[in-house]
C-alpha cells in the first residue's frame, strides 16, 4: 500500500470545502430516509475496517469515495468509487480464501445509486425512502482475489423522529443480488476448491437502530444487522447478525459517524477447523466503520 | 498493511472532527428581538412565571408538543402606560443545535411577530426570512399551525421549519393557560 496515497487521501477530507446537510448518516449501517434538498451536493468518505477471522491473520478496509447529489427535493443521485485494502495471512478457507495477500489500496469498482424519498419524517411524521443500486466490481472483498462481480441493491429505508427529533428510529430491509465470475489462480494447493464459474447470490438483510442526541451537534446510538444470504446451489448459505454501538457528530462543515460492529451470532457453513457460532467464512468478528461527509 | 497507513485511512479523518471550527450565529439579542416583534411598545418589562405540572399537561394537550421548562422567558410589552402585549424568547431543536427565537403575542392571543435570535444550521436558513416568519403573523391557537398546509416548508430544513411552527402553537398555547388572564 502507498502510504503517500493514505495520507494524501486522508488529508483531501481537511481540504475539501463544505457546509452541512440533510441526508446525513447518523447510523453506521442503516440508512435514514432524508435526501438532499435540490441542487445540494455531499462528498462522502467511508472506510469500513473488517478484522479477525478467528485464525491466523485477516484485516481488510473497504473504502468507498461518493459524491452525492439532490436532483429534486425527492430525488437524490450519487455515485462511488470503491476502494479495496486487504492484508491476510496464516488462514485459508477452501473456495473463499486461497491464499496469503498484501495488497492495497487498490481500485475495486463504481457504484451508482438512486434514493427516492417517498415520505418526509419531519413532514409526514414517518418517513420512507426505497434506494436502489447497482454495482461493478473487479475485487473479491473477501479474498482480494481477482472477481468480476455485478450486484443490483435495493433498501426500503424508514425513518421517525421521536421528542422533536432528538431521538432518530431508523429501519432497513435490503435485498441485493449478485452475479459473481472469478478468475482463475496459479499455483494453488492440489484439492483445492477455487470455482471459476459463474454464481448468482441473493443476500437478505433487515437492520434497525437508534440515535439519541446527547449534546449540540453530538449524538450516541446503537444498530443492529442481520443478513442471510442464499445461493443457486445450496439455499441459504449463511447468516450472521451484527450490533453495536455509533458516535455521530453533526457540524455546519461537515458530518462523522463512528460505528464498532462486533458480530454477535451467525449460522450456516463454516470452514474447517473453525470453532464457535459466528459466520466467518466472508464476514468477520469485529467491523468499524468511520463516515465523513462533507456537504457543497 | 502497516500501522502508518491504518493511521493515516482512520486517524486523519477523525481529526477533521476536531479540528471542525465550532459556529454560532447569534443575530438578535433579547432586546433588539424585543424591539422586532412588537414596535410600538416603548418598554419591556419581564414576567415571572412558574408553569405548574398541570399547566404544563394543558399546554402540551393543546399544542401537541411538550413545553420543556416550567420557567419560560417572559416579558410584558407597554407602550403609553398600557399593556400591548407578550415577549416569549423560547428554544426548539433543529437539526444538530437549539434555535433560539422571540415570539411577540398580543393580549388577545394572536401573533404579533416571531424573530430568529441564534439559527445554527447549515441549510434553511431561509427561516430567517421576513417574508416565511410573517407568515405566522395574526395567527391565533385555533389554527391548524401544519406545515405545507397554513405554513410552508423549507427543503433541507424541514426538522426547523416542523418544531419552530410546533414552538409558536406551543407559545400560543402557554399563553392561553397562563398568560391570558395576567
Amino acid at each position: 500500500m502507498n502510504i503517500r496515497f493514505a495520507w494524501a487521501a486522508a488529508a483531501a477530507c481537511l481540504a475539501v470545502p463544505g457546509v452541512a446537510h440533510a441526508d446525513e448518516n447518523l447510523l453506521g449501517y442503516n440508512t435514514g430516509a432524508e435526501v438532499l434538498p435540490k441542487g445540494s451536493g455531499d462528498l462522502y468518505v467511508f472506510n469500513t475496517l473488517r478484522s479477525d477471522k478467528g485464525q491466523g491473520h485477516y484485516r481488510a478496509v473497504d473504502t468507498q469515495l461518493e459524491v452525492e447529489y439532490g436532483v429534486t427535493d425527492r430525488i437524490q443521485l450519487s455515485v462511488a468509487a470503491n476502494i479495496l485494502s486487504i492484508d491476510t495471512a496464516g488462514l485459508t478457507i477452501d473456495g473463499y480464501l486461497p491464499k496469503p495477500i498484501n495488497k492495497g489500496p487498490r481500485f475495486s469498482g463504481v457504484e451508482l445509486s438512486a434514493k427516492f424519498n417517498v415520505l418526509s419524517p419531519a413532514l409526514d411524521n414517518f418517513g420512507l425512502a426505497v434506494i436502489t443500486s447497482v454495482e461493478v466490481n473487479r475485487l473479491d472483498p473477501h479474498s482480494g482475489q481477482d472477481k468480476l462481480e455485478y450486484e443490483a441493491h435495493t433498501v426500503l429505508a424508514a425513518q421517525k423522529y421521536f421528542m422533536q427529533g432528538q431521538l432518530t428510529w431508523i429501519g432497513n430491509i435490503g435485498l441485493k443480488a449478485g452475479y459473481e465470475d472469478r478468475k482463475a489462480i496459479a499455483n494453488l494447493p492440489e484439492g483445492f476448491d477455487w470455482p471459476t464459474t459463474p454464481e448468482m447470490e441473493i443476500e437478505l438483510s433487515v437492520g434497525t437502530g437508534l440515535s439519541y442526541r446527547v449534546a449540540p451537534n453530538w449524538f450516541i446510538g446503537a444498530e443492529t444487522q442481520w443478513a442471510s444470504e442464499y445461493e443457486t446451489e445450496v439455499g441459504n448459505e449463511r447468516w450472521s447478525l451484527f450490533a453495536g454501538p455509533t458516535i455521530h457528530y453533526g457540524g455546519k462543515r461537515m458530518w462523522a459517524t463512528l460505528t464498532w460492529f462486533p458480530q454477535i451470532t451467525g449460522g450456516g457453513e463454516k470452514y474447517e477447523g473453525q470453532t464457535g457460532h459466528l459466520h466467518l467464512i466472508e464476514k468477520t468478528k469485529d467491523e468499524f466503520r468511520l463516515k465523513l461527509g462533507y456537504n457543497f | 498493511m502497516n500501522r502508518s497507513i491504518w493511521t493515516a485511512l482512520l486517524g486523519l479523518p477523525a481529526l477533521t472532527v476536531v479540528s471542525a471550527p465550532a459556529y454560532a450565529v447569534d443575530y438578535l439579542n433579547v432586546e433588539q428581538a424585543q424591539r422586532a416583534v412588537i414596535p410600538n411598545a416603548t418598554s419591556f418589562t419581564a414576567y415571572s412565571v412558574t408553569l405548574s405540572p398541570d399547566q404544563l399537561k394543558q399546554i402540551k394537550a393543546i399544542a401537541k408538543v411538550p413545553q420543556r421548562t416550567d420557567k419560560p422567558r417572559v416579558w410584558k410589552a407597554m407602550a403609553g402606560g398600557k399593556q400591548v402585549g407578550w415577549v416569549i424568547v423560547d428554544e426548539v431543536i433543529g437539526k444538530h443545535e437549539m434555535i433560539t427565537y422571540a415570539t411577540g403575542i398580543s393580549t388577545d392571543g394572536h401573533v404579533l411577530g416571531v424573530e430568529i435570535m441564534s439559527y445554527r444550521e447549515s441549510k434553511g436558513d431561509q427561516v430567517r426570512n421576513a417574508k416565511w416568519r410573517n407568515l405566522f403573523k395574526g395567527k391565533a391557537v385555533s389554527d391548524p399551525f401544519k406545515l405545507n398546509q397554513d405554513i410552508p416548508n423549507i427543503s433541507g430544513a424541514t426538522l426547523s421549519c416542523r418544531n419552530l411552527t410546533d414552538g409558536v402553537k406551543r407559545l400560543l398555547a402557554l399563553h392561553q393557560v397562563a398568560l391570558g388572564k395576567s
